[in-house]
């Protein structure tokens, strides 16, 4: 099946969630990322950064309305502050979290090789992202997406 | 330690400073001298007869929805302006045609179809009607 035909496919099914939960998500990633950060490229930093990607693995691969933290944010936080104002589809912050998923798999393959340098460039990727997402509401990949199209697309 | 907590420190500041450049070019009027139209076929839809919001979108940008609703809402404003939204990761052709760099982005076409201004990333209603006046107005025929 080409590229289109399964664009086509999947876009009819737009799912709309709760655009804290996925901020609220972004938070914890970059509690987690900046853990691992501190505790640096050794054995506890890698496993940090492992267990931030299997966080990420249900949100890259179905969506974040299946994460462990949007399942924390619906139990614990949405009760006290009520239903959101406005709803988002939930491909963005997918595509964020396979963004996520990716890098956090890459400062752990760096990390366990012993390429410390790799390790704290991959996991500041992670940090950087989810702070502009958590802090400033900002989606970084939102705004690579086309980018990332128009690089890897080559003209008709 | 300290030192890494140090390094996290300007790590984000330096995000901080890149969001903020990058939030105040959001949405920004540039007058745009491009010669030749944008003909329907090239669009797949038809043009507004007075003026066009042409507005690039793809489907992993969280800020193109309330977009796509706040220019029909501009252009509901005055008669004959017309609102077409493109995937441009469908349109990569005319995304690189025409440089669409980031989503949403906006061209203004006026009633010939030629681009008079755009905007890079998503307006506020004020730069949404910047934009529009950006387009002369129809000439007045007496019969």
């Amino acid at each position: 099946m080409s590229n289109e035909a399964a664009a086509a496919e999947a876009k009819p099914k737009d799912i709309q969630i709760d655009p804290r939960g996925y901020r609220f998500g972004a938070s914890l990633t970059l509690v987690i990322s900046i853990i691992a950060l501190v505790l640096g490229a050794n054995a506890a930093g890698v496993i940090t950064m492992g267990i931030l990607a299997l966080l990420f693995l249900p949100g890259a691969t179905i969506g974040p309305q299946k994460t462990l933290q949007s399942w924390v944010f619906r139990k614990a936080i949405r009760p006290r502050i009520g239903p959101p104002s406005e709803t988002e589809s939930f491909r963005p912050p997918r595509f964020a979290q396979q963004m996520g998923l990716g890098f956090a798999l890459l400062a752990v393959i760096f990390g366990a090789l012993g390429s410390a340098p790799g390790f704290y460039i991959f996991t500041g990727f992670v940090v950087v992202a989810s702070f502009l997402n958590s802090v400033l509401g900002f989606c970084l990949g939102c705004e690579i997406y086309l980018l990332l199209k128009r690089a890897t697309t080559r003209a008709a | 330690m300290l030192i890494r907590l140090l390094a996290i420190a300007v790590l984000l500041g330096l995000a901080t400073l890149a969001y903020r450049w990058w939030q105040g070019r959001q949405g920004k009027v540039r007058r745009v001298e491009r010669p030749g139209a944008l003909t329907p076929l090239t669009l797949g839809a038809a043009r507004g007869p007075h003026a066009t919001f042409v507005q690039f979108s793809t489907p992993m940008c969280a800020k193109c929805p309330p977009t796509a609703l706040l220019l029909q809402r501009v252009a509901a404003e005055q008669p004959g302006v017309g609102h077409i939204e493109i995937d441009a990761a469908e349109r990569l052709d005319l995304a690189r045609e025409l440089g669409i760099m980031r989503t949403p982005t906006t061209l203004i076409l006026d009633s010939d179809g030629v681009v008079v201004a755009r905007m890079d990333g998503a307006p506020s209603e004020a730069q949404a009607r910047e934009a529009l006046a950006a387009v002369p107005p129809p000439t007045e025929y007496a019969i």
